[in-house]
């Protein structure tokens, strides 16, 4: 029965906002199906969307599971998956980031279900036991990307 | 001569410091840090050509470009990480802030401690000028898990519309129910719990 309760978060879940803009500094974009958004703080973030920002620019961000994730400058990251109902443990936060620097703080997905969170790199994948860390990756890295392991 | 040999052991010896001791990381950089708690998680890196675990704060790893393996880990100093990093933690949001309101059993009426958060509630949302806010309901185990479902949401919707009354943006707000399933205490079933009837409110 809990289970048929909680079928309407799934079906929607692609069109469900999965955090929002809360830092913002210089020019940034939101990339969503072949648009170009200028990013603006309280905007709200979905599944597919990838950030990009220009050379002063810095953006954070707030999961829905209270996770923080923030961009530095000349930085372009993809929110790949997001999946946040624990009572169905359906958990997942897969992100990718194919240059530039970014910083994250983990969140209650990290704390439920740690191999459930995973950032992706061109050259490498990081998993996340709990924890803040960042990470920065440099443009030339993008030329060959390192297939999924 | 004397002071030319003397000359090139020193430039020699600073060449050595500055790229054996202290060299800034300039190529792929995963930094593991303490968090705002004080303490240290974990973050293990991996690619086909090798793995590393960090579990030090302010540990981190480089691969020098795409196919080679994560290098041995080392620690970097203060300055280093702001000069690498500092933009970026710079923007990290403030943290979520959440608000629990308790209700008198079986009902939805809130316990007259709760009701003195409301002010500090309004003052919060305005102040971090948030447009997510979660109301999430919660029950105890006392009555069957599929009422209880009930019960969270109706608990839940009743904060929603009293914040809306008193001037909350209904497009900013999101109500879920978790039931009887995340509570704060754990009980036996059909257990009174007080602690585990509230609503959960999460300003983003």
């Amino acid at each position: 029965m809990a289970i048929l309760l909680w079928l309407p978060s799934l079906t929607q879940a692609e069109e469900w906002p999965v955090g929002s803009i809360r830092t913002l500094k210089g020019t940034a974009l939101v990339e969503r199906q072949n648009q170009k958004l200028a990013a603006k703080i309280g905007d709200k973030i979905f599944i597919g969307d990838t950030l990009k920002t220009d050379s002063e620019g810095s953006l954070g961000i707030i999961f829905k599971d209270n996770s923080l994730l923030s961009l530095g400058p000349n930085t372009i990251l993809t929110v790949k998956e997001f999946l946040f109902s624990p009572a169905e443990g359906k958990l997942s936060l897969v992100a990718r980031l194919l240059k530039g620097t970014m910083a994250s703080l983990s969140g209650i997905i990290a704390k439920l279900s740690p191999e459930s969170v995973r950032l992706e790199t061109p050259v490498g994948n990081v998993g996340i036991r709990g924890t803040k860390f960042a990470v920065k990756i440099q443009e030339s890295s993008m030329e060959s990307p390192q297939p999924d392991s | 001569m004397n002071y030319l040999k003397l000359f090139f052991s020193g430039f020699f010896l600073l060449v050595l410091f500055s790229y054996g001791c202290c060299r800034l990381p300039e190529k792929n950089v995963f930094l593991l840090l303490p968090s705002p708690d004080g303490q240290t998680g974990k973050i293990v890196i991996t690619n086909p050509a090798g793995s590393q675990l960090l579990t030090q704060p302010n540990q981190a790893t480089e691969i020098s470009k795409a196919g080679e393996a994560p290098s041995t880990p080392f620690i970097m100093e203060e300055k280093q990480i702001r000069d690498l990093f500092g933009a970026a933690l710079d923007a990290q949001p403030l943290p979520a802030q959440q608000f629990l309101l308790y209700f008198k059993p079986g009902s939805t009426e809130l316990t007259d401690e709760s009701k003195k958060f409301f002010p500090e509630i309004f003052q919060t949302i305005k102040a971090r000028n948030s447009t997510d806010v979660s109301i999430i309901g919660h029950t105890d185990r006392v009555g069957t898990r599929e009422a209880n479902f009930k019960v969270g949401l109706t608990r839940a919707n009743f904060i929603k519309e009293t914040l809306i009354s008193s001037g909350l943006d209904p497009q900013i707000v999101e109500v879920l129910s978790h039931g009887e399933d995340n509570p704060l205490i754990q009980t036996e079933d059909g257990v009174p719990e007080p602690k585990n009837r509230r609503v959960e409110i999460t300003i983003r």
